[in-house]
């Protein structure tokens, strides 16, 4: 039995981030207005005790000799058979990455106080870090997919709107919505999971495998496959594998601190996280263990290619960070976990401040040269010599086309459906203005606005808003 | 049974709808309307907790059974109607809705909370076919909608044909007929594929209260409950769930690719009415759980969506999606509670949204394990079509268009309804409980 002050620890890990987002919200749409300290304080506050109530959990796991310590809440709602729980599980794999989740937001928070400093957005940036942090928390510690899929909308919806945080712009926005995209139509295979998981198992909850907690394997091959694959596509869109990956270096449009917790160190990450938590079903589903090889192993080879030929660095450390996340998802289809789980730490450290210091770029450069007294050397000589001399040509033009990828799925695949769609949607007015007798362009796109006076009203201000 | 609740409720709305009418001045209409509204809310949250407390009295008068609130499912749909009415009436701009256009919508809430008041066949025709003809009465006062009054007519007047048929077939008892002429006339008036073609031309041009008011309440829904539950045959209820869940795909995948504001919306609600006939016709208490929970948070979200828009629309003018041209810094409150209305509508965590997409989704896989994938890809592209509304409504530009943010009126019914989706959403089983055990009756064999 897990005493109550480590459960009430266990949940403030969760809940401090959630009241962070109350403090912050709730008195803004009432009119409060923060200063801008008030704001890093109530973040900065909720992360490190978020850290602390981390730290608390992972000694109190180490000193036992549990294999996870979990904390049930109860059931958020329950209907027939199925009950969605609050449960949550501190395990050797949650408890570190919940901690360093916690510590790199907080950091993240304190760095953009002056980053944002009297940026219009100030509260929307830290209430978006808020949110996301509770919606981190939650994938990491989540006791079954259920959590999970609450959590992982949180982080998605977060990203999409912080890339468009520069919003009176409209490649920001445009961006925002392309990954925003990407991370619903991948989100399918997550809810999938969690509905295949309960048809064949009747339950997604976490169970006990080696060396940490891990969904049940469905008992059949078949089923099992179906799973792992939902989960692997789900992986693929949070994490920007190939060819799914487009999004990636155009949501560093976003603010560089949140490009840098985002992108370069957590939400990209749990991707892999999800792999990890899966690996019972991995291991009951060989086709799914290859597929995450190779999907990993093309992403690598994609992202070092297209990464060498970009001409700006925030371009650049996104392919590196997909590089990294695509060796990620091969060390997890071979099966080393720790390996895996060390990458993670490592990498997502690493990239968050390259990130962040990236908009000093080119004085950073200047000291590295002074340095070393002279000009510092070309990198990427060994693909030069790996490259026989015929193919480099077109290889640099495929990387700089980025594999041709966002041609074949914006153009081809997006492009092909909403053609269809709107064909069908042509042939549903068609059949609205035959059935009124008019004139078929009535019901067209466009054709709307010359024809309902009344519907413009107002746009000076002034009678249609009161 | 008859609910006193309900019919108090239904007074007081039409009582306000009266005096609206006769007020000459479209701000003091408004004023009028949104008080008389407030007023409904109050009473029915009072006969909610009376009812809880007092354990769900009832009584025998005349030969009726009389209760405060109708028993089971119902018994918070008189609170959400009168929610959706102060919504309504509150944030419906001024230029679109002179004091006429919100009588009728205050009379088309007052049908709405009458029609949960009865469970008498005769009284749902009778209801249905007069929702039908206010909106209708509406519509044909405008020259420039005379086109969508006659598409309208040659919808609903079949759909309240074959509702009075039901009504009567039922009297005979001849309970197949009565079910398929029901099922008929509810598809019309849900605007379910492929006899939805009255409704996107509504949606784009109809003042959009009028259009929540008339869609919101989902009498469909209820006349389904009320009529049909446990008496479809198994062949027929799986068609029906089909047919719901194909309306739901479609109709979400249209939604994502329009470029109109008004015609993206009425594909969302489609789709989520589509959601709700799938989950009403499944044979797990999970799923139909689900739907009726989906039937609540489309009249609170998805009409708060609606009514932001149109607050918007008033401000701007037409709404287009072609490209991004508002801006969140000068309307931050309005961007804010379109956005979370527009995702409570698709499953935003924490919301009642998330509970109902949830419910309807795990419960789909016992009997249609396929069908739910087909769910989770409609709500997917819900997703999609909000955040796309979002982005070009609310950003993509610096420009000041002389554009206001949310009066204190449009305030305060956004809060409201905010609050009940976050206080549901937080405590779920208390509005589960509230629906009882068994929402609906099992279906009949076949």
């Amino acid at each position: 039995m897990t005493p109550v002050w480590i459960q009430f620890a266990m949940t403030l890990i969760v809940g401090l981030p959630a009241l962070a987002v109350v403090l912050l919200a709730l008195p803004s749409w009432f009119g409060v207005r923060f200063r801008e300290n008030t704001i890093v304080v109530v973040l900065g506050a909720a992360f490190t005790g978020a850290l602390l109530a981390t730290l608390t959990v992972f000694v109190a796991l180490l000193c036992g000799d549990a294999q996870a310590i979990e904390t049930n809440l109860g059931a958020w709602f329950n209907v027939g058979h199925y009950e969605f729980e609050w449960r949550f599980v501190g395990d050797r794999l949650s408890l570190p990455f919940a901690g360093f989740s916690a510590m790199l937001i907080g950091l993240v928070g304190a760095f953009s106080r002056r980053y944002l400093h009297r940026e219009e957005g100030f509260l929307r940036f830290f209430l978006m870090l808020a949110i996301f942090g509770t919606g981190v928390e939650l994938v990491v510690l989540a006791g079954s997919i259920d959590l999970v899929f609450f959590g992982w909308e949180l982080v998605g919806l977060t990203s999409a709107l912080l890339i468009g945080f520069y919003h009176d712009r409209p490649k920001p926005v445009e961006h925002g919505l392309r990954a925003f995209v990407t991370y619903r139509l991948c989100d399918i295979g997550l809810l999938g999971a969690a509905v295949w998981l309960h048809h064949t198992v009747g339950h997604s909850a976490l169970v006990a495998d080696d060396p940490w907690l891990g969904f049940a394997a469905p008992p059949g091959v078949r089923d099992a496959t179906l799973v792992g694959l939902l989960l692997l596509w789900a992986s693929m869109g949070k994490s920007a594998q190939a060819p799914l990956g487009g999004w990636l270096p155009r949501a560093m449009e976003g603010p560089t601190n949140s490009s840098a917790i985002f992108y370069g160190a957590i939400s990209i990450h749990l991707g892999p996280y999800l792999l990890l938590r899966s690996a019972p079903i991995l291991e009951s589903a060989p086709l799914v263990a290859y597929a995450v090889i190779a999907i990993g192993a093309a992403t690598a080879i994609h992202a070092t290619f297209v990464g060498n030929a970009q001409t700006d660095i925030k371009c650049a450390l996104a392919y590196a960070s997909m590089t990294q996340v695509g060796l990620i998802f091969v060390e997890i289809g071979l099966g080393f976990r720790y390996l895996a789980l060390a990458h993670i730490i490592g990498h997502a450290t690493l990239r968050s401040l390259q990130v962040l210091r990236s908009p000093s770029l080119l004085h950073d450069h200047q000291h590295l040269e002074q340095a070393m007294g002279g000009t510092l050397p070309r990198t990427g000589r060994h693909i030069e010599r790996l490259v026989p001399k015929p193919l480099q040509p077109w290889l640099y033009r495929m990387a700089l086309e980025r594999g041709y990828f966002d041609t074949l799925l914006v153009d081809g695949v997006a492009g092909g459906f909403r053609r269809l769609v709107l064909g069908v949607d042509r042939a549903d007015r068609r059949v609205s203005a035959w059935i009124t007798g008019e004139d078929p362009a009535a019901h067209e796109p466009g054709e709307r606005e010359g024809r309902d006076p009344d519907r413009r009203t107002g746009s000076s201000g002034e009678e249609g808003e009161r | 049974m008859i609910s006193i609740a309900s019919l108090f409720t239904a007074a007081i709305l039409l009582i306000t709808a009266r005096i609206v009418t006769g007020t000459t001045d479209p701000a003091l209409a408004r004023h009028r309307a949104s008080w008389g509204a407030t007023i409904a809310l109050a009473v029915a949250v009072i006969f909610l907790v009376l009812d809880v407390l007092s354990g769900h009295p009832t009584s025998r008068v005349l030969g009726f059974d009389i209760g405060v609130l109708p028993y089971g499912l119902l018994a918070p749909t008189n609170l959400v109607t009168c929610a959706l009415g102060l919504l309504t009436v509150s944030m419906s701009p001024l230029a679109t809705h002179p004091p006429a256009t919100l009588g009728r919508i205050l009379v088309l809430l007052a049908i709405a909370v009458a029609f949960i008041a009865t469970q008498s066949a005769a009284a749902l025709a009778l209801l249905w076919g007069l929702s039908g003809w206010v909106a209708w009465r509406e519509l044909r006062s405008k020259t420039e909608t005379h086109a969508t009054a006659r598409l309208f007519a040659r919808f609903q007047v079949p759909s309240t044909v074959l509702m009075l048929a039901g009504g009567v077939l039922f009297a005979v008892d001849a309970p197949l007929p009565a079910v398929i002429v029901c099922l008929l006339s509810i598809a019309i008036r849900e605007a379910t594929i492929p006899v939805h073609g009255w409704f996107p031309t509504f949606v784009q041009r109809a003042p959009l209260g009028l259009v929540v008011a008339f869609i919101a309440p989902q009498l469909g829904v209820y006349a389904h409950v009320l009529l049909l539950s446990g008496i479809v045959p198994v062949g027929l209820a799986h068609g029906v769930a089909i047919l719901g869940a194909v309306t739901a795909v479609l109709a979400a995948g249209l939604g994502v690719v329009q470029s109109d504001a008004r015609r993206a919306l009425a594909f969302l609600v489609m789709s989520q009415t589509g959601l709700v006939a799938f989950g009403l016709e499944n044979a797990s208490i999970v799923a139909r759980s689900g739907a009726l929970v989906t039937w609540q948070v489309l009249a609170l979200a998805t009409s708060g969506f609606a009514m932001t828009m149109a607050a918007l629309e008033a401000r701007r003018g037409t709404l287009s999606l072609r490209a991004a041209s508002g801006s969140f810094e000068r309307t931050p409150r309005m961007a804010v509670a379109f956005l979370f209305l527009g995702f409570a509508s698709v499953g935003l965590p924490l919301t009642l949204g998330f509970v109902a997409e949830d419910l309807l989704v795990q419960g789909s896989s016992a009997e249609f394990p396929l069908m739910g994938f087909a769910l989770i890809i409609a709500t997917a592209f819900n997703g999609m079509t909000v955040m796309r509304c979002f982005f070009a409504l609310f950003s993509g530009t610096r420009k000041h268009q002389g554009e206001r943010d949310l009066t204190r009126r449009e305030s305060w019914a956004l809060t409201v309804v905010m609050a009940l989706l976050l206080v549901a959403g937080a405590v779920p089983n208390r509005l589960l409980r509230l629906q009882g055990d068994n929402p609906i009756e099992q279906r009949a064999p076949d």
